[in-house]
This record gives C-alpha cells, structure tokens and sequence, in this order.
C-alpha cells in the first residue's frame, strides 16, 4: 500500500477539544492533507460523531467538562464500532502517570501541548496509516474466511476438525446432514465418544485416534460410525493430522457415508456372481451335449474291452475245463481281463471327469497332460478318423493357472470341431494340437485342421450364441469356449491358415504372472476375435 | 469245389477284441486267421477262400459296409456276420441287404456267437457244396458237342425224337444215338433230372 493511495482514500480524523482556539489550530494543521476531517467540542458529540463516521484517527483533548478524554476514550473502546480506532490524546498534563492511564484505556499515542504542527501532521498520517492497513486486513480476513466457509459448505464429504482430545472444533453442513444434528450440536462433543459404541472401552483402537494423538493419517472404508440418534452407518474415512510446524493440534477428518455404494457393489457382487453362476451352468449344460453327441463314440469304447473280457472268461473257462489245464495260458488270459477292466474303467473315468460340474475353482496345471487326457477322450469319438490327434509342446511351456474342467471343455470342443471339419473334407490329415508361448505370461494352444475352412462371415458369426454351420448343431459351442476362456483370463480367436483348413487358438495365464489378463497379441495376424 | 479248410476271418481293429476273438475260437477249434484293417484282408481275398468273416462295422479307415460292397464285386459267397458296438437298425438293414447273413453287438455272449458262426460255416458248405454241383453239371454240359448239345436243348422243351429228327433234318435213329450220348454224358438216365439240372445252371450257360 503506498502513499498516494492512503492520501487519495477516504481517511476519516475527528478532533475533539473543548477549546475552540484549540480545534481551530488543529483544523488549520491537518486541513488541506486529503484528511475528511470531523471537529467535536465535547465527549458526547465526539462520541456520537465516531459511532457515525468510525474515523481512523481521533485527537482526544484529556481535560474536557463533564466527560473528559479518558472516558471517552473507554467508551469508544467499548463500542465494537469504533474500538479500532486509533486515539491519539492531547493534554498539557506531561506526566508519566497520565500518559501511561491514556495508554491503559488503549489509546495509540500521547501528543503534549503545546503541540508541533509537524509532530501532528506525522502522528496523524502514521496512525491513519496503521488503522487503514489493519481494516483491510481484517477486510481481507473475513473475505478468506468467507470463502473458506463457502467451500467447506459446499463440499458434500463430511468434515471435522478435531483438537488433540478428539473434541470436535469444527464440523461442516455436511458433516452435521451425515450425523443427523446441527454443527452447533456437534462442536464441542467429543468425536470418538459421539460416534463410536466402543468409545467406552478405550480409544486406542478406534479411527482418527492414531492421527490426533500420534498424527499418523489414516484412510479406512467400511467403519461404522453412529449418527446422533444412535443408529449406525458405514463410512469411508480420510484422517490428516492438523499440524503448526511439529505441533499436533488434533485432526481434520473427512468422511461420507456409503451406505448406499456398499448396497450398489453388493447389487453388482451378486450380478457378477450370477453371471458366473449361469455360465457354469450353461457350461455344464454344453458338456452334457457334447457328451450327448459323443455317446455312440463312448458307448462304443466302453463295449470293446467289455468284448474282449466276456471272450477271455470264456478260454478262461475252457482252459480250466481241460484234465491238465493250461496254467500258463490261464495267467496269460487272466492277465488280459485285467488289463482290459483297467482299459474300460478308464474310459468311465474320463467321462465322468468330463460330465462333473465344475468345482469352480482355478489350478495350477499342466496344459500338455491335460491335452493328452482330451486327446484320448477325443479319440472315444474319431475311430472313423484315419488321421487322429497330433499333439506337440514346445521346450519349457510353464504351468498354467485355470479351471481344468473348463479348459478340457474348450480343448475338446476345438478339436472334436477340427476332426469333423477334416473328415467332412474328406482328408485324413491328422489334427495338430501346438502348445507354444505367447509373450512371458501366456500360453497359447492351436488347433489346426485340414478342413474346408471358415466361411467368409466368420468374423462376424461364428462367436455368436446359436449360430452354427451344422445340420444337428445347437451352435453353443464357440461363444461357450469364447465366454470359458475369457472366465480363465484368457483369449480365443481364429485365423486362416495359407494351406487351407482353420486354426483355432485360445491363451491362458501362466501360474504365478499375477492373474495378469492374456491380451490380444498385438502382432497376431489373425482376427481376434 | 475246392479242398480249402473252413477258416473264421477276424477283421477288427481292435487289437485285444481281436486277440480275445482269436484266442476263443481257437479253444473251440476252429482255424482262424485275423486281420486288423479291411484293406490287408482285401488284399488278402481270393475266391477259394472257405469259412467265414466276423467283420466289425466301425473301423477307421474303410469300415466295415464298405468292405462288404468291395467283397460282392468280387462275387464273394462267404458269409458276414456283423460285428457292432452299436448295432443300429439302418445300418443292420442296409448290411442285411447286401447280404450278411447276420448281426451281432457287442459285447455278445460267446455261445450267440459261435452259434452264429456255426450256422455261417454250415451255409458256406452248403453254398460251396450246390457251387460244386453247378461247376460239375457245366463240366458236363461243355463236354457235349454242338450237335449233342442242340439235342439236348430240343429234349428239355419235350420234343419228341421223330419230331426233333424232322426239324434237323436227319434220320431218328441218329437222333436215338445223339440222346443216349448225352444222357450219358450228362450221368442220367431220366429226362426229368436232365431237365433239373440244366435248369439249376440256366443262367450260368452262355446264351446262344
């Protein structure tokens, strides 16, 4: 703030003397110096002038009749509206015991008489000076704190400010709306024994204590907290210690109820968990068609050790019915129904495994033992392919984290699809199964056929539920692999191969690579899909 | 009619069925030769083949309809009896018409099928038996003259000797000679058994 704005604001000097000789002397210094100048010849008018005018500086005459300065000094301390005003006493009294009374009462300086028009103009200009910067510094005050209110009223989050014991000091609008009461209510209560059922039983353990007393933050969701009429609701929290310098001074605490997010999560936990609820059903629903579908197949495959068992009882029989029986044969015999119950008991292994509902549950697995388990399973459906299944693993394939059942079923799917393709196609080609890397945390399996290809809709058809290129299909298949795959983290697509057939694909995480989701290859040619 | 022992045929893919089937017929007596896909037993195939075939129906590469319609080309006589894991009916019509003479599922209990193959074996002797028969009465009837054989012919239509010695042209008592020379060379001496055999092998004849 310079000079020349002080001289061009507004500065407001009333001078109060009983004697006339005296206020005209002091008019004619000051007059003429930018100052609105205000002239009283005793204490009530003096007193009424400031309570109007509020001056900046007011020249007191000490020894007036009936009030003299001193009280008037009092009373203009006492009245809020002029209390800042900067009183400058003028007396012919020179002694220390006067000056130091005027200075008790608060006035701001003691001019004697017979007083220097030069010591006036100076006194006058520097107090004017000090009152004008004061006020607007106040001014500038109430701004901040006005705008400091407003924000702190318009935020819809919860906040107090708690001194070192946890009392509350300050509680905004939102605040008071969350708890149920007026902020007036909520300043002066103790925060932890308001809210916390368990206040009581210590304060230790409870929120926001480690920050007002040690002025550790804290950030904590899902506390219950309790509103004024005593019933409870869950909150997130944010607690930052208040600090001056290293001082403690108690916490501000943030907060908001989220009781209806905790019920929009729960809505969107059970969707999910419906979700997944359904597709292993349909899942379960898929592999019971497809073993449908491959009941000729797996009927067939249980009946031929069963045929050869019921043949070598028979020599078995025979063998035995003979007078020097045949020991070695019998064994030999014996040793082949062995061996064939074993064949046919493994055949009802894979299928049940396969037929199981799921278990829902993810394992560490080995994505080659698999295939070759499905690769058996797939053959109790192929005896009319000439070709088969040819599975080949590149060197140090990890394991894999996933649902077995679940990954079979795809396997499967995929291949029975590509035998049936090759042998429509009238090939014998076998099917290739590859197991190789893609990137450090996937595994990728294709399975390639030699079969008349995809159609040239298939970008945009083959995933979609019930769409299907067989006579007798129920076009469940593809879109369940694609839904199975993407449940494992994994990815499913196609491409076109230069020799000609189709090649499915599908990747799965490897164990340990964080659940870290298989994204597309970027480099892949193939269509995504 | 040829001397060739009757043999079981074993085409089945299955290595222990088809070692178990071996082992089996083999303790009952019977020869037995196996094979595990059509194609070696078609390469092995040749007419004078006696017995049977226990052929299964589902196997990769040519099944086992297939091998049955290759075997017919053949004009093969010996007797399938279907083997199935599932025996459908379509596809035991279809066997049947090309003419298996049965059908059986697995697993089948083991007197059904050496029943079955019993029964298989008496209709090849029995097809081999009237095949011989027929081979033997066209030995004769090629043996005859082309005079004699035109005698014959007249003979089975029930032409008299006058009559047939009028039509040809030549005196009846050659007529008389011609047909005691082809009865005897045909091994009778009734007209009526003449007249069935001939008739036996009508469409083996070449017609003139």
């Amino acid at each position: 703030m310079t000079d020349a704005v002080l001289e061009t604001t507004d500065v407001t000097v009333l001078l109060v003397d009983d004697n006339p000789q005296n206020l005209k002397v002091l008019y004619e210094t000051l007059k003429d110096k930018g100052y609105r100048l205000l002239i009283a010849n005793d204490g009530e008018k003096a007193l009424d002038l400031a309570h109007r005018h509020q001056p900046e500086v007011i020249l007191l005459d000490i020894m007036m009749p009936e009030l003299d300065g001193y009280q008037v000094c009092e009373r203009l301390k006492a009245d809020p509206v002029t209390s800042d005003s900067a009183v400058v006493f003028l007396s012919a009294l020179d002694d220390l015991q006067a000056k130091v009374r005027g200075f008790s009462l608060g006035g701001a300086d003691y001019i004697s008489k017979p007083f220097q028009a030069q010591e006036v103009i100076a006194r006058v200009k520097t107090h004017a000076r000090v009152i004008r910067l004061e006020r607007e510094l106040q001014a500038r005050n109430r701004q901040l704190e006005n705008d400091q209110a407003r924000i702190l009223n318009s935020i819809s989050e919860g906040i107090y400010g708690l001194d070192a014991t946890g009392v509350i000091v300050f509680a905004n609008p939102a605040a008071a709306v969350t708890m149920g009461s007026s902020a007036e209510e909520l300043i002066g209560q103790n925060f932890f024994d308001l809210h916390f059922r368990t206040a009581g039983q210590g304060r230790e353990s409870l929120p926001v204590y480690a920050t007002c007393s040690q002025g550790i933050a804290e950030n904590q969701r899902d506390i219950e907290m309790l509103r004024a009429d005593g019933t409870a609701f869950p909150v997130e929290y944010r607690s930052t210690p208040k600090l001056d310098g290293e001082e403690l001074h108690g916490a501000v605490v943030v907060f908001r109820d989220i009781t209806a997010e905790l019920e929009s999560e729960q809505a969107l936990e059970n969707a999910r968990n419906m979700v997944q609820e359904q597709r292993e059903q349909i899942a379960h629903f898929s592999r019971l068609t497809t073993m449908g579908e491959m009941a000729a197949g797996v009927a067939h495959e249980v009946n031929q050790p069963l045929t050869a068992i019921t043949n070598y009882a028979r020599v078995a029989r025979r063998v035995l019915a003979k007078e020097e029986p045949d020991h070695q044969l019998l064994e030999e015999t014996l040793e082949k129904i062995e061996a064939q119950s074993h064949r046919a008991s493994e055949v009802i292994r894979r299928i049940r495994r396969f037929m199981k509902k799921p278990a829902a549950g993810k394992d560490v697995l080995s994505i080659s033992a698999l295939l070759e388990d499905t690769r058996q399973f797939a053959e109790v459906d192929i005896r009319n392919n000439e070709g088969g299944v040819e599975i080949s693993v590149a060197d140090n394939v990890p394991e894999v984290l996933a649902d077995p059942v679940q990954v079979q079923q795809v396997a499967l799917n995929l291949i029975r699809n590509a035998l049936e393709s090759t042998r429509s196609a009238g090939f014998s080609a076998p099917v290739e199964v590859a197991v190789t890397m893609s990137g450090r945390r996937c595994v990728r399996v294709t399975v390639t056929d030699h079969g008349v290809g995809l159609p040239d809709d298939a970008e945009e058809k083959l995933f979609l539920p019930f769409y299907t290129t067989k006579e007798e299909g129920m076009g469940i298949g593809l879109p369940m692999c694609r839904s199975l795959i993407q449940a494992q983290g994994g990815d499913i697509g196609f491409e076109r191969p230069e020799h000609g057939g189709a090649c499915f694909y599908f990747t799965l995480p490897v164990a340990g690579s964080d659940g870290t989701a298989c994204a597309p290859d970027a480099d892949s040619s193939g269509s995504a899909v | 009619m040829t001397d060739s022992q009757q043999t079981v045929y074993v085409v089945e893919d299955d290595e222990a069925v088809r070692d178990s089937l071996e082992l089996l017929l083999k303790s009952d007596g019977k020869p037995v030769s196996t094979y595990e896909n059509a194609n070696t037993f078609l390469k092995d195939y040749s007419e004078k083949m006696a017995g049977c075939i226990v052929l299964d129906i589902r196997m990769p590469g040519m099944d086992g309809m297939e091998l049955q319609k290759k075997l017919n080309e053949k004009h093969s006589i010996l007797p399938i009896i279907f083997v199935t894991g599932h025996g459908d009916v379509p596809m035991a019509v279809d066997a049947m018409k090309e003419g298996a003479v049965d059908f059986i599922q697995k697993p089948y209990r083991e007197e059904a099928l050496l029943q079955k193959i019993e029964a298989a074996l008496e209709q090849d002797r029995e097809q081999r038996k009237t095949l011989g028969e027929k081979q033997e009465i066209l030995r004769r009837v090629k043996s005859l003259t082309p005079r004699e054989h035109e005698i014959m012919d007249r003979m089975i239509a029930g032409q008299a000797n006058k009559v047939i010695a009028i039509e040809l042209e030549i005196s009846q008592r050659t007529v008389e000679i011609h047909r005691s020379r082809v009865m005897h060379k045909m091994g009778t001496h009734s007209l009526a058994h003449l007249v069935r055999m001939v008739l036996s092998v009508k469409d083996l004849i070449d017609p003139r």
